[in-house]
C-alpha cells in the first residue's frame, strides 16, 4: 500500500513514538524465542507440535476474540467499544499473519492427531466412523474456509473504517453494521468447528456440543483481558490519554467479569452433564484430568480464570482504575493459556510433566511475533475512528 | 411554643436544578437536617446532598455468603450425615450436584437481603410522615422537587428559616406540621 | 449514555419517548390508565380470559379428582404436556428478567417502557409455569414435601436429583422476580395514592407504597437496592434455565445427554419470551394508546434480540445434528433420524419453519419496521418454542434405547385443556395487573426523559 498524506484531523490521533520501542523489542523477543523454538523442535519434535498448537490457540484467541467484539460493537454501539475500534482493526489485521503461523500445525498433524495417523485408523472402528469428517485433506480445506471467512470479514469491515475516515460518507456506519451481524454468525460457526479441529479432535473419540461455545467464550474472555492491559499502556501518553476515560475502563472490567462468569458457566454446565451422565465415551475425558498434579492445574485454572478476577472486578472503584485493573486482567490471560494446555495435552500424552520448557518458549515466540505485527498494524491508521457518527458522544465521556 | 409542633420548614421548587442550587446553598448557610424530595432519583442531588456511600452492598454480599455457605452444607449435612443413601453410584458428597441450589441459595438470600436492607435503611414502611401534612406534597410524586430544613437543626426558626428559604426563588413555601 | 442511543442508525433517529412530554404530562397520561373509570372494552376481554381460566380451573379438578390417567401420560413417555408446558412457560418468563435486568445493567435505556410490564408477565408465566410440574406430581398437596424440612419421616430431598434444584430454581426465581418487581413499583405505587381521589384506592396504594416519599436519602438506597438486585437476577436467571435444561440433560436419554443445552436453553428462553413481549405490546399500546412510549424503536430493537437468540437456537439445532452424527452413537444417531422421519417428523418440521426459517424474516428491515409483520412473527416463534419443547420431551422418550419399549404419545382433551386455561390464568392475570398497576414506570420514565422538559411546568 502507497503512504498516504493523514489529514490534520487523524494526525491529531496519531500513535505515539514509543510505540516503534515496544514493536522493536517484542520483534526481539520473538525472533530469539523462536530460534530457541526451533532447536527444541529439533531435539522434541513431539513437545515442540504440542506446545505450538497451545501457543497458537492462545494468541489466535486474543485477535479472534477482538475481531469478535468489533462487530458486537458495530451493531450495539457503545463508548466503550469505539474507542478501542482501531485495536480491534489493527489485531484483525494480524490475522492473515496468524494464518501463516498454522502452517507449522499442518506439518505437525500426524504428530498431534491420532487420527490423521493411517495405523491407527485402520484398527478403530469409531475413527473410521468419522474419517468423513476427521480426514487430512477436509482438515485442510476447513482451515482454509475458517481463516477465507474471518479475513474476508476482518479486512472488509476495516478497509470500511478506513473509508470511513477519509470520506465521511454516511452511509458506511450501515453497511458496517449488517455486515458485523452477518460477520458475527459466520464467526461463530467457523470458530465452533475451528475448535472441534484444532483442539477436540485432539482426543477423536470425546466429545462435547458445548466445545464451540466454550472456545468462543475463553476468546472473549482474552480478547478482553487484552484490550485492558493494552488500553492501559495506550492511554498513559497522548493522543489516548484524552480519550479513555475511567467509564471506558469501568467497562472493558464489567465485560471481562461478564466472561469470566460466562466461561465458568460453560465450564461447569459441561462438567456437570458428564459427570452426572458417567458414560465411558465422555467421562474419560475428565478422569484423565484429575490424575496427578492436572487436576490441580484444573484448580490453578479455575483460580486465575474465575475466582480472582470474579471477586476482584465486583469493586466499581477497582474497574475504574486502569493499573489495578490490569493487573486483574494479567491472571486471566495466563489462566487462559493454562486451561488451553490444561484441555490438550493430556489428551496426547496423560503423564506427561506439566509443563516443558518449550511451552514457554514457543508460547513467547508466537506472542512476540504477533505483538510487532500488531503495533505495525495499529501505528497504520490514527488512533481512534474520526468520523464516526458516535465519536463525539463517546468523546464526551472522557 | 409554636416552634416545638414544627417538623420543618418545607420549599417547593418547580425544576430540579433550581433544588439542586437551594441545596448546596443551605448547606453552605450551615444547616445540617435536610431532606430533598423529588418525583425521581437524581444523582447531582444526592452528591449536594453529601449521601455518598451506602451500606447495602456490603449487607448484601454478606448475605450472599450466608446462603452460599448455608445452602451447601443443608445439602452435605442431609445427603452425607444425616441421611447417607447411595444413588446410582455417586459419592455422598456429591459436590458437583449440589453446585445449583448452592448458587440458588446464594441468590435468594442476598437478594432478600437487598430489599428488607433497603427497606430497613430507609426506615420503611411508615405509613405516615410528617410531610404528608403539606397538601401540595402530593406532586413530589408528579413533577415537583421539595427541599426540607428540619426543626431539629440546631440553626432552625421557623420565621427566619422560612424567609431565607423564600430567597431561594421557591414557588411555595409552607410550615410542616408535625 | 451513549450506549443507549447508539443502536439505532444516525440517519434515522427516532426518540425513546415521542417529543413534547414532561413529568407531570407521562405521570398524568400513565397514571390515568389505572385511574380513569374502567373502560368498556375491558369487561368482554376479561371476561373472555377469565372463561379460559374458569375451563384451566374445572380441568385441574378432574385432574385432582381422577388422577394423572385423565392426561395422555404412559410409559414410556412419562412426562408429557405437563413439562412441556411448565418449560414453555418458564421461558416465556425469561424475557421479562432479561429486560429488567440485563438491560438495566447494560444502561440500555429503551428498556424502560416496557420493562414493567415484561416483569409482570415474567410473574404470571413463572405462576403458570410452577403449576405444572407440581399437577404432574400426582399428589400435588403433597408438594411440601419437595422441601428441606425437618420431618417425622427423617427423610430428606434427593440433592442430587436436578428435579430437587428445579424445585429451588423455580421458587427461588418467583421470589426474586416478585421482589424485583414490588421494589420497582414503590415509587408508583406512591404516585398513585398521591393522585387517586376514592378513599379506597387511596389507602390501598397507601399501604402499598408503604410510606415512600420520595426522600433523597431514600432514593440513595433505592437506587442501591435496585441495581443489585438487576445484578443478582442476571445469573440467576440464567441459572433457572440452565437447571431447567439439566432436568433433560443429567440424564443419559439420546436428544436429552447434550452439553450443549444449557446456553441453548437459556438463548431459546430469551427468544420465546420477547416473542411474548412483542405478542402484548402491541396490542396493548394500541388499546392505550401508549405510542409514544413503546414506540417504533423497541419494536426494532426487540426483533432484533429476537433474531439475535433465534440463531443462537438455529446454532443449537446444528450442533445438535452435527454431533449426533460425530459421536458416533447408534442411539443418538437414531434419535435425529427419528425426530427428522419418525412418526412426529410434522411437528419437526414445523418447528423449523417456525423458529429458523419465519425468524430469518426479521433480517429484513421492512418487517421490523412492519407492526403486522413482527406480530405474526412473533406467533409463530410463540408456536414454534412450544413444539421445540414437544420434540425434546416426546420424540426423545417414545423411542428410545430398547425397541420393545417403543409408545407414542398425544395430548387427551384435558392435557390441552390445561394447556389453554392456563393461558387463560395469564391472560386474567395480566389483565388485572394493566387494570390495577401502572404498566409502566413511570418514575423510570421521568428519567428518561430530556433534560429540558424534566423541570418544566406542565
Amino acid at each position: 500500500m502507497t503512504e498516504r498524506r493523514w489529514s490534520a484531523e487523524e494526525e491529531r490521533y496519531r500513535a505515539p513514538a514509543w510505540l516503534d520501542r515496544v514493536q522493536r523489542r517484542a520483534l526481539l523477543l520473538g525472533v530469539f524465542a523462536a530460534l530457541l523454538s526451533v532447536v527444541g523442535a529439533l531435539l522434541s519434535p513431539e513437545h515442540f507440535f504440542r506446545a505450538y498448537l497451545v501457543g497458537f490457540l492462545f494468541w489466535i484467541g486474543i485477535p479472534l476474540g477482538l475481531f469478535g467484539i468489533s462487530m458486537l460493537q458495530h451493531m450495539t454501539g457503545g463508548g466503550w467499544g469505539l474507542v478501542a475500534r482501531r485495536v480491534f482493526e489493527a489485531a484483525s489485521r494480524t490475522l492473515p499473519f496468524l494464518a501463516l503461523l498454522f502452517l507449522p500445525l499442518l506439518w505437525g498433524r500426524r504428530s498431534l492427531y491420532v487420527w490423521a495417523r493411517p495405523e491407527v485408523v485402520a484398527e478403530s472402528e469409531l475413527l473410521q466412523h468419522k474419517q468423513p469428517y476427521l480426514n487430512e485433506p477436509f482438515f485442510l480445506g476447513r482451515a482454509l474456509l475458517y481463516f477465507g471467512v474471518w479475513l474476508l470479514f476482518a479486512l472488509l469491515l476495516s478497509r470500511w473504517s478506513l473509508q470511513q475516515d477519509r470520506s465521511n460518507d454516511p452511509h458506511l456506519h450501515r453497511r458496517m453494521q449488517i455486515l458485523s451481524s452477518l460477520g458475527l454468525v459466520a464467526y461463530m460457526l467457523t470458530a465452533s468447528f475451528a475448535s472441534f479441529d484444532w483442539l477436540m479432535s485432539l482426543d477423536p473419540a470425546w466429545f462435547s456440543s458445548l466445545f464451540g461455545i466454550h472456545f468462543v467464550v475463553g476468546h472473549g474472555a482474552a480478547a478482553f483481558a487484552f484490550l485492558i492491559v493494552w488500553m492501559r499502556r495506550l492511554s498513559g501518553t497522548e493522543p489516548m490519554a484524552d480519550v479513555v476515560a475511567p467509564r471506558h475502563f469501568d467497562d472493558y472490567g464489567k465485560f471481562l467479569l461478564a466472561f469470566v462468569l460466562l466461561w465458568a458457566y460453560v465450564s461447569f454446565s459441561q462438567f456437570l452433564i458428564i459427570w452426572s451422565g458417567n458414560l465411558p465415551e465422555e467421562i474419560t475425558w475428565y478422569v484423565h484430568r484429575q490424575e496427578g498434579g492436572w487436576w490441580w492445574l484444573g484448580i490453578v485454572v479455575f483460580a486465575l480464570h474465575f475466582v480472582l478476577p470474579f471477586f476482584l472486578l465486583l469493586s466499581p472503584a477497582l474497574r475504574r482504575e486502569p493499573a489495578r485493573l490490569a493487573l486483574v486482567a494479567l491472571p486471566v490471560l495466563v489462566g487462559r493459556w493454562l486451561d488451553l494446555h490444561w484441555q490438550a495435552v493430556p489428551s496426547l500424552e496423560l503423564h506427561a510433566p506439566l509443563l516443558h520448557w518449550l511451552d514457554i518458549a514457543v508460547l513467547v515466540a508466537i506472542g512476540g511475533l504477533w505483538l510487532a505485527a500488531f503495533l505495525w498494524q495499529l501505528k497504520r491508521r490514527a488512533l481512534v475512528p474520526i468520523h464516526d457518527p458516535h465519536l463525539q458522544e463517546a468523546l464526551a465521556d472522557a | 411554643m409554636a416552634q416545638e409542633k414544627l417538623y420543618g420548614v418545607m420549599a417547593e421548587f418547580d425544576r430540579a436544578e433550581q433544588l439542586i442550587e437551594a441545596v448546596k446553598q443551605v448547606r453552605s448557610h450551615g444547616f445540617k437536617k435536610l431532606d430533598a424530595y423529588t418525583p425521581y432519583p437524581i444523582e447531582e442531588l444526592q452528591h449536594a446532598l453529601g449521601h455518598e456511600k451506602s451500606l447495602l452492598p456490603r449487607l448484601v454480599l454478606l448475605g450472599g455468603i450466608v446462603g452460599g455457605v448455608g445452602g451447601f452444607l443443608l445439602q452435605y449435612w442431609s445427603s452425607a450425615i444425616a441421611y447417607p443413601l447411595n444413588i446410582g453410584g455417586r459419592p455422598l458428597n456429591s459436590w458437583p450436584a449440589f453446585i445449583p441450589v448452592t448458587f440458588e441459595c446464594t441468590i435468594l438470600v442476598a437478594a432478600v437481603t437487598a430489599v428488607l436492607g433497603m427497606l430497613a435503611l430507609n426506615g420503611l414502611p411508615m405509613p405516615h410522615h410528617p410531610v404528608f401534612n403539606v397538601r401540595r406534597f402530593a406532586l413530589a410524586s408528579r413533577n415537583r422537587y421539595f427541599l426540607c430544613i428540619e426543626a431539629r437543626d440546631p440553626k432552625f426558626d421557623a420565621a427566619k428559616t422560612a424567609a431565607f428559604l423564600w430567597s431561594l426563588n421557591p414557588t411555595h413555601v409552607a410550615e410542616v406540621e408535625v | 449514555m451513549a450506549d443507549g442511543s447508539a443502536s439505532v442508525t444516525p440517519a434515522a433517529p427516532t426518540p425513546l419517548i415521542a417529543p413534547g412530554h414532561t413529568t407531570a404530562s407521562v405521570t398524568d397520561k400513565i397514571a390515568s390508565v389505572v385511574l380513569q373509570r374502567t373502560p368498556r372494552w375491558f369487561y368482554p376481554a376479561f371476561g373472555a380470559a377469565f372463561l379460559l381460566l374458569m375451563l384451566f380451573l374445572y380441568a385441574v379438578t378432574v385432574l385432582l379428582v381422577r388422577g394423572t390417567g385423565v392426561w395422555g401420560l404412559n410409559v414410556p413417555v412419562a412426562w408429557g404436556f405437563a413439562i412441556i408446558n411448565f418449560v414453555w412457560w418458564i421461558g416465556i418468563g425469561h424475557a421479562g428478567t432479561l429486560i429488567s435486568a440485563i438491560l438495566l445493567l447494560l444502561r440500555q435505556e429503551w428498556r424502560t417502557s416496557i420493562n414493567r410490564f415484561a416483569e409482570a408477565m415474567t410473574l404470571f408465566a413463572v405462576a403458570c409455569a410452577g403449576l405444572f410440574p407440581i399437577l404432574h406430581l400426582g399428589r400435588p398437596w403433597l408438594m411440601y414435601w419437595l422441601f428441606p424440612y425437618p420431618n417425622t419421616m427423617s427423610l430428606w430431598p434427593q440433592f442430587r436429583s436436578p428435579l430437587v434444584w428445579d424445585v429451588f430454581a423455580v421458587s427461588t426465581y418467583a421470589l426474586v422476580s416478585l421482589m424485583f418487581w414490588y421494589v420497582g413499583l414503590i415509587p408508583d405505587l406512591a404516585t398513585l395514592r398521591d393522585r387517586s381521589r376514592h378513599w379506597f384506592a387511596r389507602t390501598f396504594y397507601g399501604v402499598m407504597a408503604m410510606g415512600w416519599r420520595g426522600s433523597s436519602a431514600h432514593w440513595h438506597n433505592y437506587e442501591k437496592a435496585y441495581i443489585l438486585l438487576a445484578g443478582l437476577a442476571t445469573p440467576l436467571v440464567i441459572s433457572v434455565h440452565s437447571v431447567v435444561s439439566f432436568d433433560f440433560a443429567v440424564g443419559v436419554i439420546p436428544g436429552w445427554h447434550a452439553t450443549i443445552f444449557p446456553p441453548y436453553f437459556v438463548a431459546g428462553a430469551i427468544f420465546a419470551g420477547f416473542a411474548m413481549v412483542v405478542t402484548l405490546a402491541i396490542p396493548l399500546r394500541a388499546v392505550f394508546g401508549l405510542h409514544d412510549f413503546i414506540t417504533a424503536r423497541h419494536l426494532r430493537n426487540m426483533a432484533k434480540i429476537m433474531l439475535a437468540t433465534g440463531l443462537i437456537v438455529a446454532y443449537g439445532y446444528v450442533m445438535e445434528l452435527f454431533f449426533a452424527w460425530y459421536s458416533g452413537n447408534p442411539f443418538e444417531q437414531f434419535m435425529v433420524i427419528n425426530r427428522i422421519t419418525g412418526p412426529y417428523r410434522t411437528a419437526w418440521f414445523a418447528l423449523i419453519l417456525c423458529n429458523v426459517l419465519v425468524t430469518q424474516l426479521l433480517w429484513f428491515p421492512k418487517v421490523r419496521r412492519s407492526v403486522i409483520g413482527m406480530w405474526i412473527v412473533a406467533m409463530f416463534i410463540n408456536v414454534g418454542m412450544w413444539l421445540e419443547r414437544f420434540i425434546i420431551v416426546v420424540t426423545s422418550l417414545h423411542r428410545d434405547f430398547l425397541p420393545s419399549s417403543w409408545g407414542m404419545y398425544s395430548g387427551t382433551f384435558w392435557d390441552w385443556a390445561v394447556l389453554i386455561g392456563s393461558i387463560g390464568l395469564f391472560l386474567s392475570l395480566m389483565f388485572l395487573f394493566i387494570r390495577f398497576l401502572p404498566m409502566i414506570s413511570i418514575f423510570e420514565i421521568r428519567t428518561i426523559l430530556p433534560k429540558r422538559s424534566r423541570g418544566e411546568v406542565s
